[in-house]
């Protein structure tokens, strides 16, 4: 962990700073160095100008009323830069060393800091194109695949196809395998343009070939406040129908269910602790037909959430608790936050750890580009889940659950992601974003004999 | 009244709704016929349904019954309906 440590002064700080050099003969770092503290020797020591109280007694920090400053030698305070271990127990003993120094005033964090993320009705960032180009879509296409014949179910609003294909996109459909709540009156692929048809589009950025088979569970009559909300039992009926097609493909299995939604309020549900509470409880049903629809060879990708600490969107009511819950972190799924094309995290996309399973998300994916145009920006992790979604049902067309099950296709979307944050894994960006050029090199050594013969 | 789901191990021919309602003792009202009796791990023989709340309680303890369980409201994690279509 970065750190910025404030030293008192002395005549070796003092001299350095007035030099404009480094101070690698200071006493902490080489006479009588801190264990589990490094000194950056790159960082020219800064002076800090030392507060004084308008009043005796006073603190110094409250400013108000008005204090002043002493920039002399003698008083002043003197910042360098350094790191302590990122461990727990390491960092505990680096502190308590360092602030047991009698020339150490204090040790503060350095966190990284940037340019604004970006927040909900931001303007995009960049184009499906520049996605098209992140994700290394060529490289997955040169390989053959581009989602061919895989079915790829969007349960969502609905999918309205005319728009898909006013937008370019010539996608396959299964009227057949589709299906909509009682009560709704438009017929699948002929929806009202919305939150389902931005989904089918950014699926088509990495498997323009897929098989859309549209599951409009969020149009359900049930009672609800928005126009875009269902009940958990009306996915239930959907992971249903989902898992009577996976089962019937006994040769070549291959279901990708894209998922992008989720619970906003906590209120919603039970309490956690309840016997019927769904956010953590496995024995849900619907987090139950998860585990058994994966179990048959399904590919579950569920959005991460828009509940993300630095601007979370104004429907979320999760406070300072996990808002990562439910299906959303069940270890079955591939969870997907949101990172822009600049590979930033938006700042919105919900942070781990998860309530059913604590390490998630498992990766990130683009959003908030322009693409569909539906919205002024293909926007919330619901864009970043679909665009994984088309990965991986580019995937499928060459390697089917029967050559590499859901879990280990999981893996290995983890292990090629291309880091971000911290080493590894880390609660903002699971492992890194994804990187379909890396994933492509991994899958040579799949069993290649059992891929699909060339179409 | 709200509706709760019921989890349910049932032996596969018993998994219809008339016979659920039976062997439950349920009035037809008070389980959504459109719902039905949905395999949810066909495996292991465990089905849903769903159900008035008043009614969950009353069947809590019938030894098919796993448990009883919410019914929570989900939407959709895109851009705020608000923000409207792109011109």
């Amino acid at each position: 962990m970065r750190v910025l440590v404030q030293f008192r002064t002395s005549p070796e700080v003092h001299a350095a700073t007035l030099r404009g050099e480094a101070m690698p003969s200071f006493a902490a770092t080489a006479e009588a160095p801190i264990p589990g503290l490094v000194i950056d020797p790159a960082f020219n020591p800064v002076q800090v100008p030392t507060p004084q109280a308008a009043e005796p007694g006073a603190s110094p920090y409250l400013y108000s009323p008005a204090v002043s400053f002493s920039l002399a030698p003698e008083e002043a305070t003197y910042l360098v830069r350094g790191a302590v271990p990122d461990d727990p127990q390491g960092q505990r003993a680096a502190l308590a060393e360092a602030t047991a120094r009698p020339e150490v005033v204090g040790v503060f964090a350095d966190p990284a800091i940037g340019t604004c993320l970006v927040c909900p009705g931001d303007p995009a960032v960049g184009t499906d194109q520049d996605v098209a180009d992140l994700l290394g879509v060529a490289a997955l296409a040169d390989a053959g695949m581009d989602g061919y014949r895989v079915p790829v179910a969007v349960v969502d609003t609905g999918i309205n196809l005319a728009h898909l294909e006013g937008k370019g996109r010539d996608p396959k459909f299964s009227a057949r395998r589709s299906w909509a709540p009682a009560g709704v009156a438009t017929r699948p692929g002929k929806h009202p343009v919305g939150h389902g048809t931005m989904c089918a589009y950014d699926i088509g950025i990495a498997a323009p070939k897929a098989t859309l088979v549209d599951l409009a569970v969020l149009l359900s009559q049930t009672p609800g406040e928005t126009a875009m909300s269902g009940l958990l039992s009306d996915a239930v009926l959907a992971f249903s129908r989902l898992l009577g097609i996976v089962s019937g493909m006994a040769a070549r299995p291959a279901l990708v269910v894209n998922n992008s939604w989720g619970m906003f309020d906590p209120a919603w549900d039970f309490p956690v602790g309840h016997p019927g509470n769904y956010s953590d409880n496995p024995a849900h049903p619907f987090n139950v037909i998860v585990a058994s629809l994966e179990a048959a060879g399904a590919d579950i990708l569920f959005a991460a959430g828009n509940c993300g600490r630095d601007c979370p969107d104004g429907r979320c009511r999760f406070g300072s608790t996990r808002p990562i819950c439910g299906a959303n972190s069940h270890p079955s799924v591939l969870s997907v936050a949101g990172v822009d094309t600049r590979k930033r995290r938006v700042g919105y996309s919900s942070q781990g750890p998860g309530r059913l399973d604590p390490a998630k998300p498992d990766l990130s994916a683009y959003t908030h580009f322009r693409g569909s145009g539906v919205y002024p920006a293909d926007g919330g992790t619901s864009a970043a889940c679909p665009v994984a979604a088309g990965v991986v049902a580019a995937v499928r067309e060459q390697y089917p659950a029967s050559v590499l099950s859901p879990a280990e296709l999981r893996a290995l979307l983890a292990k090629t992601a291309e880091d971000l944050g911290g080493t590894g894994f880390d609660h903002d960006f699971g492992w890194g974003v994804l990187d379909g050029t890396t994933l492509v090199a991994a899958l040579a050594g799949v069993k290649r004999s059992r891929r699909r013969a060339p179409r | 009244m709200p509706r709760v789901m019921v989890t349910l191990r049932l032996d596969p021919s018993q998994a219809t709704l008339p016979e659920v309602v039976g062997l439950l003792g349920l009035e037809p009202d008070e389980v959504d016929p459109g719902f039905g009796v949905v395999p949810i791990s066909p495996a292991e023989h465990r089905y849903t349904i769903l159900v008035d709340e008043a009614a969950a309680t009353r069947i809590a303890d019938a030894p098919q019954v796993e448990g009883v369980f919410g019914n929570p409201r989900i939407e959709g994690f895109g851009p705020d309906p608000g923000s409207g279509p792109a011109g």
